[in-house]
């Protein structure tokens, strides 16, 4: 990626501590960070290292204790709940662990769902053409299966062409080969709509298929890996 | 003491669900509240009037005569089945108090003369009975003393046979035979305007005229005697002194109308309580279902570790136990208070010297097991399903829920938004859930439907009776027939601007086997002032011969025009004829048979008579027509309209804002209750959902939107269902309450089902709002990381 692109997200001094009782938690100890326009990053590092603290305040789900977080020329750690859902609504797309699938919706409703609050979107049989399941729209989640359900949630992430794609484990509950297509699918929509797309993850596999590999411990980034040539998912495997 | 850990979830889950478990106590302590409160008071007044009745030994038979020789009485006693009986005077006079413009009545009952050994025996409250030679002492009925200020040593005025007199109160009473104390031409007590003094024979027969003989007769019957076979030869021997016919006791006025109200209260006890419990298993069932559905897996692994499916049934039980010994805990109480408070209301309209609060254990102990079986009934019937699973298979996740159909195809031709699809499908996903919702707030709505209406259609009966029937604005009754030129010194009565005169003559009217004792009321061809309408509001012309029958009586006599009654005129002559019904007439008060006047006094073979005249009074000369009338000789006694029907309005505007409060606070607990625990069912299974379209970029109003308007379509939806069940039971509660005392016209208007609704959906909101506070506290980050 050119270093002269746009800036999308800019973190600085990030800093995020729990008050659970008597100790205090410290998830983020001043996280300083950038990402641009189009980069596919993923976020390796062991649980508790804060990675998804991280993604939940870039994403507009969590507030900061101290430092600072912009997306483009919003502050993100300004803004108040109302100015946080805007901007979720916006700007991000989000991909779960878990699908998080309405399930009463067939997966073109599911997907209608976001692109009716949408200011951009685009048709939601694009959306489900560019993850492969136009053939699956009118099933319902209780009818698909788990990869192919991670794939509409995917359709649904960027079904309101998002400038920022946001994954949390996206392959955390399937198998291999399943995983493959979801992180197939997850690169493609990348190229095809421009998104910043951050991936958390524990699998290290994954790191080979990213622009830039970001690794989080004890609440700070510990080691940034420009990968000069990226693979593609299929090449991958673990 | 070592407490299972099973039990000890039970305690967790309690503290844990305390919004839900208290929601649906209340909507089981309300049917246990209404059980008690019904069967109490009813049990209460019951009992309370039986030992009244029994301790001052009411009468059993009752009968009015002109003047019969006191000797009669020994042929009265001599009578097969007569235990006692007591020859009295009864007799109307007029009030004449300083600073009471309008009329009122005084009824004269004198005392028997060994002072008190008889029937109907006083309840002397203050002072002593009147001196048996004294020509001046009486004693007054409480509500009349206390409406008045009387106290034993006052003095005051009556007009008796015409004469004015002082009289000296010695004391004040209650009697078992003025319960429900009502002037006559009233249609409620007005203490103010009606009293009852006691005196001693003499003093009164000194007065009427009636040395040595007596007006009125109360008789004991032996028990298990007949009561017709008793007035059949009683009627035979006061017949040749103008006796009018015998009364029962159930046809008695004040007994007969506390017994409509002790009817009514007993119709309470049988509607209300079962729509609570029923409503209370629905919610127990549903948030039961639920809370297992969540913990399925637990039930599984349980079963795996040993636990029987009896001792995880036996969890769940106890879990619902606990909820329904706090509903009873609240019922016993809120009963137990509202039924003593009832009971005092009741004591206050109706005059009882003391009050036996009834507190049968009996009743405890039904609604401890009816809303026990209730509730446990609802807790089974979800914990079954669960527990047919195996272990192993409960333990795994259930499978997603399914939520394919054939109405895919609709939806989408619909194009609804996503969010309304969501809605439909899941409350369509749960159709029993659905239905059950939807019964619960639509039986909330019943219970208003069936409460307001009778305030609407009392209004109705008002305006049919007083502005369309009895238009006159006051009627005197002369104290016995006169001839008919009394119409034209009545005329001559100050302020007076219309006259029509009437005659009233005690009937007994028969058809087949049936039969009923009336007053037929003689009027002009095309009355004016007071006037019969029929069915469809049009006032009726008089016939030249044949009689006009209210509905209640054409009822009561299987009769339809056309056909012919034999009627046996009480009076007079005390001629049996046969005459035609010539037409039907509407009439919610008592039993109604006109005639035109000149054909009734033919019938009877008297000259033209009149018992009484109705008057139209020119605005502002009531007090100097009042003042001219009750000091006319002639006058029986003097009914104002308006005063009637104001006194009339005030009793149920006491009464109303008591009711409403208490059908409205009801109704709320059946709606809040419904509500509430839909709500957070609902949400507890959409609640990942709703979370997940929050990270979605959807605002707290839009979640929201998503779970109110699935309850807005219950709601909404119970609402036509609400009003179709309210109509019912208020249709049965016309049926149960139609008597010969009176009918209640059955009118329904739109601003009953509108009240119904608006105060349901107003319950309905406060409790989906109590709900929003956890839809804005939703875990974003939390529904992301765990599956369901």
């Amino acid at each position: 990626m050119a270093a002269t692109a746009e800036i999308t997200f800019r973190t600085k001094g990030l800093t995020k501590v729990y008050r659970t009782g008597a100790q205090d938690v410290h998830a983020l100890r001043g996280v300083d960070f950038q990402a641009t326009q189009g980069e596919f990053i993923v976020i390796l590092g062991p649980s508790g290292s804060g990675k998804s603290t991280f993604l939940n305040i870039v994403g507009g789900l969590d507030t900061a204790t101290a430092g600072e977080a912009w997306f483009q020329d919003h502050q993100l750690t300004a803004l108040g709940e109302k100015g946080l859902t805007q901007y979720r609504r916006d700007h991000v797309g989000f991909v779960f662990q878990f699908y998080n699938l309405v399930p009463s919706l067939t997966a073109r409703e599911n997907v209608a769902l976001v692109t009716e609050i949408a200011r951009r979107p685009m048709q939601p049989d694009e959306a489900l053409a560019l993850v492969g399941l136009s053939d699956r729209r009118d099933h319902f989640p209780a009818q698909l299966s788990g990869g192919e359900q991670q794939r509409v949630a995917i359709a649904r992430a960027i079904a309101k062409n998002p400038e920022v794609l946001l994954c949390d484990e996206p392959t955390g509950a399937l198998d291999s080969a399943t995983g493959i297509r979801v992180l197939e699918a997850l690169t493609q929509v990348n190229q095809a709509i421009g998104a910043t797309t951050l991936v958390i993850t524990h699998n290290a596999a994954i790191r080979e298929i990213a622009d830039r590999v970001v690794r989080f411990a004890d609440g700070r980034i510990v080691e940034e890996t420009v990968n000069a040539t990226r693979k593609a998912p299929a090449e991958v495997s673990w | 003491m070592v407490i299972s850990p099973l039990r000890r979830k039970t305690l967790r889950d309690l503290r844990r669900l305390w919004a839900q478990v208290i929601a649906i106590a209340l909507v089981l302590a309300a049917g246990v509240a209404t059980l008690i409160l019904g069967t109490g008071a009813y049990a209460s007044l019951d009992e309370t009037r039986a030992r009244y009745y029994e301790t001052y030994r009411f009468a059993d038979v009752f009968a009015d005569m002109t003047r019969a020789p006191g000797a009669l009485i020994a042929d009265i006693r001599a009578i097969d089945g007569v235990l006692a009986a007591e020859a009295r005077i009864v007799k109307l006079g007029l009030l004449d108090m300083p600073g009471m413009v309008e009329p009122g009545t005084m009824l004269f009952v004198s005392l028997p003369d060994g002072g008190d050994g008889g029937l109907n025996r006083l309840h002397l409250r203050q002072g002593r009975l009147p001196d048996p030679q004294s020509l001046r002492e009486v004693v007054v009925s409480e509500g009349f003393a206390a409406a008045h200020r009387l106290r034993p040593g006052t003095a005051f005025a009556v007009v008796m046979n015409g004469q004015r007199r002082d009289l000296l109160v010695t004391g004040i009473a209650l009697s078992p035979e003025f319960i429900y104390a009502l002037g006559p031409g009233e249609m409620m007590p007005d203490p103010r305007r009606f009293g009852i003094a006691w005196l001693p024979g003499a003093s009164l027969a000194a007065a009427y005229d009636l040395e040595g003989a007596f007006s009125n007769v109360v008789l004991k019957l032996v028990p298990g005697a007949s009561a017709d076979r008793v007035i059949e030869t009683l009627d035979r021997l006061t017949a040749p002194y103008g006796g009018v016919g015998a009364t029962p006791r159930a046809d008695q006025t004040s007994h007969a109308f506390l017994d409509a109200e002790l009817k009514q209260l007993s119709a309470m006890v049988r509607v209300l309580p079962p729509i609570f419990l029923l409503v209370a298993a629905m919610l127990v069932n549903m948030t039961l279902s639920r809370l297992i559905t969540l913990e399925r897996e637990q039930i599984g692994l349980l079963k795996a570790v040993g636990y029987s499916a009896r001792a995880v049934a036996q969890h769940y039980v106890e879990f619902v136990l606990a909820i329904a010994a706090l509903g009873i805990a609240i019922g016993f109480v809120a009963g137990a208070w509202l039924g003593a408070g009832m009971a005092q209301l009741y004591a206050k309209f109706f005059s009882f010297p003391f009050l036996v609060f009834m507190r049968d254990p009996q009743t405890y102990a039904i609604a401890t097991i009816i809303t026990t079986a209730a509730a446990v009934g609802g807790a089974l019937l979800a914990v079954r399903r669960v527990l047919a699973l195996p272990p192993a298979v409960a333990m795994s996740p259930p499978a997603p829920t399914d939520y394919r159909s054939r109405l895919a195809g609709v939806w989408r031709r619909l194009s609804l938004p996503q969010t309304a699809v969501m809605t439909a499908r899941h409350l369509l996903r749960w159709p029993l859930r659905t239905l059950s919702g939807i019964l619960g707030v639509a039986m909330s709505v019943a219970i208003l439907v069936a409460s307001l209406w009778s305030f609407g259609s009392i209004d109705h009966m008002i305006d049919v009776t007083f502005f369309r029937g009895e238009r006159q604005d006051a009627m005197v009754v002369f104290a016995g027939p006169e001839p008919a030129r009394a119409l034209y010194s009545a005329r001559q009565l100050p302020g007076v601007l219309a006259a029509e005169p009437f005659r009233a003559v005690s009937a007994r009217l028969s058809h087949r086997n049936l039969s009923r004792k009336l007053s037929i009321m003689g009027k002009p061809a095309t009355p004016r002032l007071s006037r019969v309408l029929s069915p469809d509001l049009a006032p009726m012309a008089m016939p030249e011969a044949g009689l006009i029958l209210s509905e209640a009586l054409a009822d009561a006599l299987a009769v339809r025009p056309g056909d012919r009654v034999t009627v046996d005129f009480l009076e007079g002559n005390r001629r049996s004829l046969s005459l035609p019904v010539s037409g039907v007439s509407l009439g919610y008060v008592g039993l109604g048979a006109a005639m035109e006047i000149s054909a009734l006094n033919r019938a009877m073979g008297e000259g033209a008579l009149i018992s009484g005249v109705n008057l139209m009074l020119d605005d502002g000369a009531e007090a100097d027509f009042y003042a001219a009338a009750t000091t006319t000789p002639k006058t029986g006694f003097v009914a104002v309209m308006s005063l009637t029907l104001q006194r009339f309005k005030e009793t149920l505007a006491e009464n109303i804002t008591i009711m409403i409060t208490v059908y409205v606070g009801l109704a709320s607990i059946i709606a809040v209750g419904v509500v509430y625990n839909f709500a957070r069912i609902a949400l507890s299974e959409q609640g990942r959902e709703l979370a997940s379209l929050r990270v979605l970029g959807f605002t707290r109003a839009e979640v929201s939107g998503i779970l109110f308007s699935e309850l807005a379509a219950v709601v909404l939806l119970a609402q036509p269902l609400g009003w179709l069940i309210g109509y019912g039971i208020a249709l049965g509660m016309v049926t149960a309450f139609s008597s010969d005392l009176y009918r209640v016209p059955f009118v329904i208007g739109r601003e009953v089902y509108a009240t119904a609704s608006l105060a349901v959906i107003a319950a309905a909101l406060a409790s989906a709002l109590a709900i929003r506070g956890r839809i804005n506290g939703l875990d974003l980050i939390e529904v992301l990381k765990t599956r369901e």
